[in-house]
């Protein structure tokens, strides 16, 4: 599975290489591989790549750690009761299909378009998504679990903690999967329309930059840096992750 | 030291009410294997379920000493038919420790992994210690959920027909196996069943249920003497006593 | 093996389509043109309106773009989807740099551009501090480029105010100077600056002029080389056009602002103060983009500088530095 998608990567590599070099598309619009290559390295070797990447980054797991607390406490408040089931429900029916970027106008009214705008955004997009699944996987909780919880001792709080979350990680895993995704989406596309302040804008801001300076090989090496994390995080991160816990438990085919 | 009086229970499913339970009235001596024999439908689970505290009865009362059952306790503990009982997030150990753990019991986490140890070794697991439960056979981890039990060293054993879903010999050998452990732990055990060699081998009495709804019909004394070969002739006529009652 | 075979023949396919899928007819029956919005690009609302460019090249339409900043416009220049785009000096000197193929076929207005700022206290941009922030369009934009030169001979460093900088287009750059918060200064362009100086608490302390140390067009009037090339008669009929518009302004006033008034969706109160602000002018002629090219090469935002007038304007271009 790995080889083959090695082999398309390549394949792929190879017909980006031969139009570019056809002679019959300008480097402005398709740059080689090549070149490419080149501004990857010399803007990191510029050292602004890689701080504009840690900027978003800082960002990213900022609203990631906000989403999931609130996310966490929402999902606990849902099962309190009937009242506040449907309260939660409610909420998750009204801002889940509301995409970040359509926010952002009324996000810049309230928060202005400094950091904590970009914050907000990814919290939005991290909450609702974690929301569901967190909700999802306590109602797939396997009402053995809690008999077995509740007949040694456990109650409230504890039963919740070292019952319910673990048994709802394989839900919390994909929902955080997701999470990421949006919010790594939602993060590019609002840096680019938010600018930078002090010429710290991230990731998307350094993209638009290369954009406006006409630096298209400079916005495709930005463009690499994007996919390669998004990989390292899907592809390694996550797999470590699931590979440590619910396959290592027999519970990953949930 | 269990005593139950006038217990009823029903079920609501759409607009019928459904009577599972009606006048159950028995006690269990400290020490003893009871036996619930009953068909599917005559309400035993739920019983066994009332008795751990996990559900309430409409009217009636359940104690345990002079106290009465209201929740779950880790002093009487229910060990279910389905394997997976076990926490598959924790391996076979730690399943084990775990309930001690919550329970404080023993200073040391030391003391509790050698108390766990002992428990495995007592159901012939210790070999899969680390172990995670969904890498073991039902018969296994249905001998990790005992060991699980007795570490707590609950005065009461629930079970809710544990070796219902295993092959015959693995059922024989656990059989064995837990009356091994009965006669060291000095537990109360009560054994619900609707297997009638089971309860002949394994219980003191034998408490057959009617069906729908679920009554007591007769509690049948048993007191052969352990080991019990059940191919010998006077078991085999208690056999027949209580095959009659069933299937009326 | 087969199913690599097949990829192969694909990838070949592909190949071909997109080596030869870029070729344009000869004659152009259209003629595309990008501009953007504001007062600055008034000439080509009468041109539009009165539809100038059709009556001097007849059997040719003319669609027109508006987009929302010079980046899209170069790109779409660049797909040979617009053949004549409107801009400032800068961002067209960085395309020139990057090696597109276009020249400057003239100059469409000058405007009055500025710093204006909200807090007390500050009379020159040698008073502002770290805790000051400027919104402004974009980097590389003119504003951008503008500011870092006044950067540059005040303060001695081009790049000293751009820690300090925010991205924000002009509304948003208004509004958020209007809020008073995190926002204290702001570059702007008519109609814009207009409104801000309006309000008692918003002082101009640079305008473009001093920023540039002389006068300079704004906007600019930018033709590929191909439309230039296999299309004169329709670049003829551009200029021609441009230059009806202008004269339409200067010499049928009322009209005009009848014009831009429905244009702008402005009052032609509104319009008429404008058109009368000191500093703003149509014209053809291109001033300032040696002062532009010399100082963006200076600090790296280009590569190079035109060595002849030839390398970034066509011949018929009125040019003075």
């Amino acid at each position: 599975m790995k080889n083959k998608k090695l082999i398309w990567i390549l394949l792929l590599l190879a017909l980006w290489q031969a139009v570019a070099l056809s002679g019959r598309v300008s480097p402005l619009t398709f740059p080689s591989l090549g070149m490419i290559l080149k501004a990857l390295v010399s803007s990191i070797m510029a050292g602004e790549l890689l701080s504009q990447t840690v900027f978003s980054l800082v960002i990213i797991l900022e609203g990631l750690l906000i989403g999931t607390l609130l996310a966490l406490v929402l999902a606990i408040v849902s099962r309190t009761g009937d009242t506040m089931n449907s309260f939660v429900d409610t909420l998750i029916t009204l801002a889940h299909p509301l995409p970040g970027i359509a926010l952002l106008p009324i996000i810049i009214l309230w928060l202005g378009t400094g950091r904590s705008a970009i914050v907000f955004i990814i919290v939005h997009s991290v909450l609702w998504p974690l929301l569901l699944n967190i909700i999802a996987g306590f109602k797939a909780t396997p009402k053995l679990y809690s008999d077995v919880g509740r007949n040694i001792g456990l109650r409230g709080i504890k039963l919740f903690y070292d019952i319910y979350m673990p048994s709802s990680l394989p839900y919390l895993i994909s929902g955080f999967k997701i999470a990421w995704a949006r919010s790594w989406r939602a993060l590019i596309s609002a840096e680019m329309v938010f600018g930078a302040v002090g010429g710290k804008g991230g990731l998307g801001w350094y993209i638009f930059k290369q954009r406006v300076f006409m630096d298209t090989a400079g916005m495709f090496a930005a463009l690499l840096l994007i996919m390669l994390i998004g990989i390292l995080i899907e592809e390694v991160f996550f797999n470590k992750i699931e590979k440590q816990t619910i396959r290592r438990w027999g519970m990953a085919e949930k | 030291m269990i005593e139950l009086k006038e217990v009823n229970k029903s079920f609501k499913r759409d607009q019928d009410t459904l009577k599972v339970l009606e006048n159950i009235s028995f006690t269990v001596e400290k020490g003893e294997i009871l036996c619930i024999l009953g068909a599917s439908g005559s309400g035993k689970s739920t019983l066994l379920r009332l008795m751990g505290g996990f559900d309430f009865c409409d009217s009636g009362s359940i104690s345990i000493g002079s106290e009465a059952v209201v929740s779950p306790s880790p002093d009487s503990i229910l060990i279910f038919q389905d394997f997976n009982q076990l926490l598959p997030w924790k391996t076979v150990l730690q399943n084990v420790i775990y309930p001690m753990k919550v329970n404080k019991k023993y200073g040391s986490e030391q003391q509790r992994r050698d108390r766990a140890m002992e428990y495995l070794e007592m159901v012939q697991l210790a070999d899969f210690y680390n172990a995670y439960p969904h890498q073991l056979s039902g018969g296994m981890k249905q001998r990790a959920a005992i060991a699980r039990a007795l570490a707590l060293e609950p005065s009461i054993l629930l079970m809710d027909e544990p070796f219902g879903s295993l092959d015959a010999l693995t059922r024989q050998s656990l059989q064995e196996l837990l009356l091994q452990i009965w006669k060291r732990a000095g537990v109360t055990i009560i054994f619900v069943t609707h297997d009638i060699q089971e309860a002949i081998i394994l219980a003191d009495r034998i408490i057959v249920m009617d069906n729908k709804p679920g009554r007591i019909k007769d509690i049948v004394q048993n007191s052969f003497d352990r080991p019990r070969d059940i191919s010998g002739g006077d078991y085999l006529e208690l056999y027949h006593r209580l095959y009659s009652m069933l299937s009326v | 093996m087969k199913i690599s075979k097949r990829f192969l023949a694909g990838l070949l396919v592909l190949i071909m389509i997109l080596s030869t899928g870029c070729a344009k007819p000869a004659e152009t029956k259209e003629i595309t043109i990008a501009e953007q919005f504001g007062l600055a690009y008034a000439p080509l609302q009468i041109m539009k309106e009165l539809k100038l460019l059709e009556k001097n090249q007849p059997g040719v339409t003319i669609n027109w773009k508006q987009m929302g900043n010079t980046a899209a416009i170069r790109e779409a220049m660049i797909a040979k989807e617009v053949d004549i785009g409107f801009m400032a000096i800068p961002p067209f000197l960085i395309g020139w740099d990057k090696g597109m193929e276009w020249k400057i076929a003239g100059g469409l207005s000058t405007s009055p551009v500025g710093l204006v700022t909200n807090r007390s206290g500050v009379a020159s941009i040698k008073d502002l501090n770290e805790n000051d922030r400027i919104a402004l369009p974009q980097p590389g934009s003119v504003q951008h480029i503008l500011l870092s030169m006044a950067s540059e001979r005040e303060l001695g460093d081009s790049k000293k105010l751009d820690n300090m900088l925010v991205t924000m287009a002009h509304p948003d750059g208004m509004n958020a100077l209007q809020a008073k918060k995190d926002i204290t200064a702001h570059f702007t362009a008519p109609p814009y600056l207009s409104q801000e100086l309006k309000d008692q608490g918003n002082r101009m302390i640079l305008s473009g002029e001093q920023a540039m140390g002389g006068e300079f067009t704004f906007i600019v009037g930018v033709t590929s080389q191909s439309f230039y090339q296999d299309n004169p008669q329709g670049y003829k009929s551009f200029l021609k056009a441009l230059d009806e518009a202008i004269a339409y302004i200067y010499n049928n006033k009322t009209e005009a602002v009848k014009i831009l008034s429905k244009a702008y969706e402005m009052s032609e109160q509104e319009i008429e103060e404008y058109l009368d602000t000191e500093g703003v002018s149509y014209g053809t002629e291109v001033k300032g983009v040696k002062s532009f090219a010399d100082f963006m090469q200076r600090n790296g935002y280009i590569s190079k500088t035109p060595k002849d007038r030839k390398e970034i304007m066509w011949d018929e271009v009125n040019y003075e530095e």
